[in-house]
């Protein structure tokens, strides 16, 4: 039978039409209430992933974070927004020795996996023994702690030296408690040496193992994530059935959201979340993420950048009222390096002001002679729809004011990563994120710790600040805590080389159908509470 | 019976069999060259993989670099990087230390999809369009493609895609936004990796619709240059022949216009128009990695990005390799279509 032209194109038609219908079909839910009350099955997440696992020993960014929390319950967690209490969540309760030595934990005998099988303490044991010798991202969290079961029900947490910051460690996603049977039958290790003889990370990469309100389907760490809900979840049950999480740029996460084909966008600038009509709800929040300038103590790197007085000069004469105007609505001028969710921040009141006469007096007197002073900065990194190259602009016009010539040396952040880290940078700007809500994490900016050797400040030369900071590590009273946290801070910001800025905003943007969102600093949002 | 010793390969067939070999050593080549290149840049795999604290601990940057062979002389990394290739074995990715060879063959396909389909509509439309311009020359249809076709090879890729994404998504809402398919629609059962081919076989009519919804903006958007380019070649090409003397004899031979463009014109001027489409095919692969980005398509595009960022030397070498494989492949398919359209290359 010969095909005419005319019936050729009506059939050219009739498979169009086909498809159209198709497509229209093959929509998925999106987030709306149904008729019988009840939430339709999917949420579209949307995110810029910065994924790289979903193991739980391994996880460490932001994005996998958020996943790895909706399947791992860790043994404590945060209420909401607030990190500044830990409460029980695996662990009905626990008690810390009065030499902040020894943490004693008791689980909730009701606690289940999602195989059905219940949470005991030889579960957490294996878990954080293997986060400790994977050897990875998150094995810092607990060196020095000894993790052992007393009971089945009881686990003991004994630290080398008092360790209050311990409960604020335990709710992060990387110490969320992995089931023990199923993990060691996937080629899972606790022992030393695990990070040679650990085979799970391919599995975990494909499945999942926890007490979550949420089970693993699918895990791609550029494209997206899909999670389905966990049956047999001993909690409340969460209300969507399935959880899609998309690697989203963010121009297009706005687009999206507005669309509502996605109902959760969390990486829109400031400036994005403008204007965004009435078909969304728009939630900002400070976030712990700090950015800082810091000049480099060290005078074989530089003469100038380490006189006290060309510091003063830098303190006091950037714009930070221009700097907070790019920050954006939602984020906090940072008093100190502590962000302000944090126990020990400091007041709003404390933050540094411009003193433009104060800081060419100080210049001035450093004997600064008009050279230009390299800044570097990551190039490639946008934080929160904060541009590094935009902010180094506006830290670099402020300066401009005092009279400093301030060169941009902008890099990737693979090829500027190695002079920050071997503290080779004369200016620096760069942002610390929170690794854990508890002051202690801000050490590292003491003179010998971690920030301290990049910004060039060597231990012993600072003794007053090194004495505070060694007293707050292992003070146990939250009160006392507090204090010596805030005198820390304002000690470094008098005579130290770091000059916190903001803390940025997270923006996030929902459909009108998502309620009870709540920002968390350490896992951004839990899904299992979204309604 | 032919005698072993004097038989003597075809030029044709010699041809055919010089150009592999050299498609062998371009590959060894492009490993080389991608290996020097990473270990060039003054950065450090460890820095952009682990974490700032896990940075400061020794015995955490040990393991990263025993657990990536980072330990060892750069020679003897590239040996045995290249022994592994013998094997199929691309290496262990940096970054997600998943086997470069999984992580290739599951974003590979994803991207041959969205070229292959870019291609088909640039050759389609472009050498179409070209043919058109030059069988009206100087008519208003030949200026308006004149027009398009500069267009089409002068808007930067990543703003064309934006502005689609925009009007056709946003504003119009007629085509999909970003994805494969819609959000938690379940991908087809995996053969070839290509979501259009794999819904066919299983019979999966309406994963097949929505991921051909799916391809129409990102592939128009990727071959928005390529037809521009071609359309101005198509058109030069067949308007050079257009004036020789046997296309007036065909016309005083009476012979009808459809038959003279097709037969007599295009043919001769498909040989530019090939090398173009060739080369064209390169810029196309280089487009993808913004087309994938704007469009969460997770194609090597998006893949190659990531892996620079994080300096993941065995993934960078993995889509360096693939990208030239493909890309001299695709030239010599054209090299071999010389000698179907043009029968004088064949003698040659």
């Amino acid at each position: 039978m010969s095909l005419t032209r005319r019936r050729a194109i009506q059939l050219a038609l009739s498979a169009g039409a086909l498809l159209a219908t198709e497509a229209a079909c093959g929509k998925t839910n999106k987030g709306t209430t149904d008729s019988g009350g009840t939430k339709n099955t999917t949420l579209i997440v949307e995110n810029s992933f910065d994924l790289t696992t979903a193991d739980p020993g391994r996880v460490y960014e932001v994005t996998g974070g958020m996943v790895a929390h909706a399947m791992y319950e860790p043994l404590l967690t945060f209420a909401g927004g607030d990190v500044s209490k830990p409460v029980p969540l695996l662990a009905k309760s626990f008690e810390a020795s009065a030499d902040g030595k020894v943490l004693t934990l008791k689980l909730d005998e009701t606690a289940k996996f999602s195989d059905g099988s219940a949470v005991t303490a030889d579960d957490v044991v294996f878990s954080f023994n293997r986060v400790k010798n994977v050897k990875g991202n998150p094995s810092f969290l607990l060196d020095g702690v000894t993790v052992t079961a007393s009971d089945p029900q009881t686990v003991v947490l004994t630290s080398a030296k008092a360790n209050p910051a311990l409960p604020y460690l335990l709710p992060t996603p990387a110490l969320g408690i992995v089931n023990s049977k199923v993990a060691k039958a996937q080629g899972a290790v606790d022992a030393e040496g695990a990070d040679k003889s650990d085979k799970a990370e391919a599995w975990f990469n494909a499945n999942s193992a926890g007490s979550g309100p949420y089970t693993l389907q699918s895990f791609s760490t550029t494209t997206e994530v899909v999670l389905v809900a966990n049956d047999k979840y001993w909690g409340t049950k969460p209300v969507y059935t399935k959880i899609v999480v998309r690697n989203v740029t963010n121009s297009v996460q706005k687009l999206d959201v507005v669309k509502d084909t996605s109902q959760l966008a969390l990486d829109l600038s400031p400036d994005q979340a403008k204007d965004l009509g009435a078909a969304v709800t728009v939630d900002r929040a400070s976030t712990t993420t700090t950015f800082f300038l810091f000049t480099n103590m060290n005078p074989a790197i530089s003469p100038v950048t380490s006189n006290p007085k060309f510091q003063e000069a830098v303190r006091y004469g950037l714009d930070y009222a221009g700097i907070m105007s790019l920050a954006g609505e939602g984020a906090v001028q940072a008093p100190g390096m502590v962000p302000d969710k944090l126990l020990g921040a400091l007041a709003a009141g404390d933050s540094l002001k411009r003193d433009l006469d104060r800081a060419k007096a100080a210049l001035a007197a450093s004997g600064y002679s008009g050279q230009e002073i390299p800044m570097e900065y990551p190039s490639d990194i946008t934080k929160n729809g904060i541009d590094f190259g935009v902010l180094a602009q506006k830290v670099q016009a402020g300066l401009t004011e005092v009279g400093i010539k301030v060169k941009l040396s902008p890099a990737p952040v693979a090829t500027a990563l190695p002079n920050y880290r071997d503290g080779k940078e004369k200016l620096g700007l760069w942002l610390w994120g929170a690794d854990y809500p508890d002051p202690s994490d801000y050490l590292a900016f003491l003179p010998g710790g971690l920030v301290g050797l990049r910004a060039g400040w060597k231990a012993g030369t600072s003794p007053d600040l090194t004495a505070i900071g060694d007293q707050a590590a292992i003070e146990t009273d939250a009160t006392k805590r507090a204090s010596l946290y805030q005198d820390m801070q304002r000690k470094l910001n008098e005579v130290g080389p770091f000059m916190p800025l903001f803390q940025s905003a997270q923006i996030s943007v929902m459909a009108k159908s998502v309620s009870n969102f709540v920002y968390n600093a350490v896992w951004t949002v839990d899904f299992g509470a979204l309604k | 019976m032919r005698n072993v010793l004097t038989w003597r390969p075809r030029p044709y067939l010699k041809f055919v069999l010089v150009r592999l070999g050299a498609l062998v050593l371009l590959a060894v080549g492009i490993t080389l060259v991608s290996f020097i290149l990473t270990n060039l840049i003054p950065g450090d795999p460890a820095a952009a993989n682990l974490g700032q604290r896990a940075l400061s601990d020794p015995a955490i940057v040990a393991a990263f670099r025993h657990q990536h062979g980072l330990d060892q002389p750069l020679p003897v990394q590239y040996g045995k990087y290249l022994a592994g290739l013998l094997h199929g074995d691309f290496g262990t990715s940096q970054r997600s230390n998943r086997p470069v060879s999984d992580e290739l063959a599951e974003y590979v396909p994803a991207t041959l999809e969205l070229a292959i389909t870019a291609v088909v509509v640039s050759l389609v439309v472009g050498v179409g369009l070209g043919i058109l311009a030059a069988t009206r020359r100087n008519s208003w249809l030949d200026q308006l493609l004149r027009v398009v076709s500069l267009a089409g090879v002068s808007m930067p890729t990543f703003w064309l895609a934006l502005a689609a994404f925009f009007v056709l998504f946003y504003k119009l809402g007629i085509l999909p936004g970003g994805g494969r398919l819609d959000p938690g629609l379940d991908p087809p059962p995996h053969v070839t990796g290509l979501y259009t081919v794999d819904s066919l076989l299983a019979g999966q009519w309406d994963i097949f619709g929505n991921a051909v919804f799916h391809l129409i903006m990102p592939a128009l958007v990727l071959a928005a240059y390529t037809v521009g380019l071609l359309t101005r070649f198509t058109r030069a090409s067949m308007l050079e022949v257009l004036g020789n003397d046997y296309i007036r004899t065909a016309h005083a031979k009476g012979l009808p216009g459809r038959t003279i463009v097709f037969r007599h014109v295009l043919r001769p001027a498909l040989v530019p128009i090939l090398t173009v489409a060739g080369l064209a095919f390169g810029s196309l692969l280089s487009g993808t990695v913004l087309v994938e980005q704007i469009f969460s398509w997770n194609g090597i595009g998006q893949y190659a990005y990531q892996s620079a960022l994080n300096l993941d030397l065995p993934a960078i070498m993995g889509v360096s390799l693939v990208v030239a494989v493909i890309y001299v492949t695709v030239n010599f398919v054209v090299d071999l279509l010389y000698g179907v359209v043009d029968p004088r290359v064949r003698l040659q």
